[in-house]
């Protein structure tokens, strides 16, 4: 027996543990180096660095359309998303000159909102069944995936894709929606509301899974905003921020986006920004999205006759504006599933970005996680992981 | 040597009139082997592929597997019938495998069973570097031993019991105990930081949640009057058609009060999800289980299942009634000795079986609980409970003023009848009931209510 193994308290002497890379509970490639006194936790450092792909260089070695896919990357979860926010930002540079200039088409920016917030969707069940899973109730999650299966299959209709989309384009979306697909969506949110009642009734309302979560890192409006937390996790400490509405990109600013904050869901228990707090949030702005989808539906104008009608068509062309766009910097923040993704894109006037770098929510995330890892169970580190819903090939990039 | 009227007939038979203690003790293990063989290995076996089953209806999918005996079957022949040309033994094996009883193994996925067998036997037999040799070896062969002991003293039957002692319910309760020392041998021994602390985790559970088991069966014991199984079962028995109305279980709500907390507490010591704590796979991988591949690894998996169907069927021996039907059992102990024997064990099987299906559906169910609130649930929550119920069986005795009832199997001594009127046997059910009511509307009021996003979501609103 190795003497490494002995947990030696009295002599102020702490067990290290290594938890991941490859271990089930931190969704990836994540590493954990915990030192604990048995089973509390005295510290734990995020150990990052595993999935790391060079994305950001990769951006100033293609061309600006070229990159799209690689967004995709970043964030597979929320793939969708992930283009948009580099679209925008791409648009937003080609509009900084009035002579690149590109007006994406209505339809368009209806479709950006319906496959963004379907992905949102998607990628928030991905998150709450997953953390449903870290805490060792396994259905609930595997109810969200058949969900989210659904989403993959109106996606792989749309644009041929099951997680890496690549239909978010610059001045556009790929593909305009095939025969039937408002129908398809609309029955599926009717049958997906349903199902998200019944996904609560099995898990969130649980008085264990409540208990599990309550009260257990909670993180303060300040601390919040102190160590850069965005999106849910942010909002999840009560503080009032949505990037849809309140720095609109696209047609969010038509749209009237409803922001649910954490109020210290969890009862007598818990407190405000704490995990189930993150996990409600979560599932209120599932809610949030499904009526953000059905408004899209409805403000979405009839498809053009001739595809190449710049007003009802779902691309305008940029082709020649990329090949040389105008010089500058800009920095646009997109609301992804996972808070903020924001990019800077430095230009040079050339074929190629300058620089692209990229902002992720699951970044900051783990930033905060050695500040809140202390002197707590073993077990609410993977809750804490869970609530915090990291995407990992999001904070190697 | 006495062993119990079923046994020591058996010694007889092997060893005339007088038998050696050898013969005794044969007989003793052919009796407990014979239900150890035919229904507690089988369904262990099993256990996988219910738990499966059931995961997979619960999660609207097909489930894990939907391989038949097909390739069994085509083996067989093969190594059986090698003499005959490859034509007659395909065309043989096409006819085996029409056999409408392959239609239905292919719908089960009983070839998983076999697959999963032989994957277990052919795997590599790994031992860490680091880990404490012999220890490691021994702990899943212990962690079987106590999954397997205790049935020699539960009753499949009349006679069907290997271990008939006095003090049965404690040997079960010993016995299955075995079981985690088995636990944190396994944790210990591997080498692992993720396995001892599974096995840490095991120890603090099993030893805390001994004790709320113990009172449950002090309950029992103190209503049946009596240790021993054999005839805390027969106290049950009831002449009315609708013989579950004998049970322990509908005796008192303190009696049924005690079932419910043996049934978590039992969930607890065979480390069931809520209470996994000890195999916790998001936080400790696999916890004790971690390092073990091929054999060993599987003598854990059947330990669970045994263990499970241990715990199912010493609740239906407490509380259930045993091996006795719920209907009609005057009628069947009036059957010939071998058939009534057959339909006691069919009966206790159902039972326990029924118990563990609902332990598979809890897992499927519920998340897992944290350290700290297994044993808060245990020590603030089951113990007190329980010593409040065995407080309540002692108050409704004396009320009642007398011990446990009679019985028709003839071997209990006669014991003075439990003479409740209908009205003192309503109000020991009501007022209880009642009393405890009121106390969860309080709680819920203190707790407080929903939040109405919460409610909102879950649709409770509509």
């Amino acid at each position: 027996m190795s003497s490494d193994l002995l947990i030696e308290n009295q002599h102020g002497e702490r067990m290290r543990l290594s938890m991941g890379p490859q271990h089930p509970a931190t969704h990836g490639v994540l590493r954990l180096l915990i030192d604990s006194d048995g089973e509390v936790v005295s510290r734990a450092v995020p150990d990052q660095g595993y999935l790391h792909r060079a994305i950001e260089k990769i951006g100033e070695c293609v061309e600006w359309a070229q990159f799209v896919p690689y967004t995709d990357r970043i964030d597979y979860v929320c793939a969708m998303n992930a283009n948009l926010a580099y679209c925008v930002a791409v648009e937003a540079l080609l509009n900084s000159d009035p002579a690149t200039a590109v007006r994406v088409p209505r339809r368009a920016e209806c479709l950006r909102v319906i496959v963004a917030e379907l992905n949102r969707i998607s990628s928030h069940l991905i998150a709450v069944g997953a953390m449903a899973m870290d805490l060792g109730a396994y259905t609930p999650f595997l109810h969200g995936l058949a969900q989210r299966e659904a989403v993959n299959d109106i996606f792989e209709k749309l644009c041929g894709q099951r997680l890496t989309y690549n239909y978010v384009t610059i001045g556009g979306v790929a593909f305009d929606l095939y025969p039937g697909a408002e129908q398809e969506i609309a029955s599926f949110l009717d049958r997906f509301e349903e199902e998200f009642r019944r996904f609560n009734q099995l898990i969130t309302n649980n008085r264990i899974f409540r208990e599990r979560c309550a009260g257990v890192a909670p993180v303060s409006a300040e601390e919040a905003i102190a160590w850069g937390l965005v999106g849910p996790n942010l909002r999840a400490s009560g503080v009032d921020w949505d990037i849809r509405r309140d720095e609109p990109y696209g047609i969010y600013g038509e749209l009237g986006v409803r922001v649910p904050v954490g109020r210290g869901y969890a009862g007598a228990r818990g407190r405000v920004g704490d995990c189930y707090d993150r996990y409600v949030v979560r599932l209120l702005e599932i809610e949030e999205s499904v009526r953000l989808i059905r408004e899209a539906l409805r403000l979405l104008p009839p498809k053009a006759d001739k595809p190449s009608d710049p007003l009802g068509g779902h691309q305008a062309d940029v082709g020649k504006q990329l090949r040389k766009p105008p010089r500058g910097e800009v920095r646009v923040r997109t609301e992804a599933p996972r808070g903020e993704m924001g990019y800077v894109i430095v230009s040079d006037g050339g074929k190629q970005p300058y620089r692209v770098r990229c902002r992720t929510g699951s970044f900051s995330a783990v930033g905060i996680f050695e500040h809140l890892m202390r002197g707590i169970f073993l077990a609410d580190i993977v809750t804490i992981i869970g609530s915090f819903d990291i995407v990992v090939p999001e904070i190697d990039r | 040597m006495n062993l119990g009227p079923g046994v020591d007939a058996l010694a007889r038979f092997l060893a005339g009139p007088e038998p050696a203690w050898w013969a005794s003790a044969l007989a003793a293990c052919i009796v407990w082997l014979g239900p150890l063989l035919l229904i507690v290995l089988p369904i262990a076996a099993l256990g996988q592929i219910i738990e499966r089953k059931v995961a997979a209806a619960m999660q609207r999918r097909h489930g894990p597997n939907t391989a038949g005996l097909d390739g069994l079957v085509r083996f067989l022949v093969r190594c059986l019938c090698w003499f005959l040309p490859r034509a007659t033994q395909e065309r043989l094996t096409a006819r085996l495998c029409r056999l409408p009883g392959m239609q239905l193994a292919r719908r089960l996925g009983l070839g998983q069973l076999v697959a999963d067998g032989i994957k277990m036997l052919g795997k590599e037999d790994l031992i860490p570097g680091n880990a404490d040799g012999w220890v490691f070896r021994l702990a899943p062969y212990l962690a079987m031993c106590g999954a397997l002991l205790p049935f020699a003293a539960i009753p499949f039957g009349q006679h069907l019991v290997a271990l008939e002692v006095p003090v049965a319910a404690l040997y079960v309760a010993a016995a299955g105990g075995l079981t985690v020392i088995a636990l944190f041998m396994a944790g210990w021994g591997s080498g692992n930081k993720f396995s001892l602390l599974g096995g840490m985790r095991a120890v603090a559970q099993v030893v805390s949640y001994e004790i709320p088991v113990g009172l449950a069966i002090a309950g029992v014991v103190l209503w049946c009057g009596s240790m021993d199984l054999q005839r805390i079962v027969a106290s049950q028995y009831n002449a009315h058609w609708a013989s579950f109305l004998g049970w322990n279980f509908f005796q008192s709500p303190f009696l049924a009060l005690l079932a419910v907390i043996l049934f978590v507490a039992g969930l607890a010591e065979c480390q069931r999800t809520p209470f996994d704590m000890a195999e916790a796979e998001s936080e400790l991988v696999s916890g004790f289980n971690t390092e073990y591949s091929g054999l060993r690894w599987g003598l854990f998996a059947m330990a669970e299942y045994a263990e499970m169907f241990l715990v199912g069927a010493i609740i239906a021996t407490l509380f259930l009634g045993g091996y006795q039907s719920p209907f009609g059992e005057p009628a069947i102990i009036a059957l010939p000795a071998w058939l009534a024997a057959l339909i006691h064990a069919l009966m206790l099987t159902l039972k326990a079986s029924a118990l563990l299906f609902v332990m598979v559906w809890l897992r499927w169910t519920l998340p897992r609980l944290r350290v700290d609130q297994v044993m808060r649930l245990c020590w603030i929550t089951l113990v007190p409970l329980a010593l409040l119920a065995l407080f309540g069986v002692a108050l409704t005795m004396l009320a009642a003023g007398s011990v446990a009832p009679g019985s028709a199997y003839g071997r209990i001594p006669a014991l003075p009848e439990l003479h409740l009127t209908p009205l003192a046997h309503a109000l020991a059910w009501v007022l209880p009931v009642a009393i405890a009511a009121l106390l969860i509307v309080l709680a819920r009021r203190q707790h407080g209510r929903l939040h109405p996003d919460l409610a909102r979501l879950s649709g409770a609103g509509r």
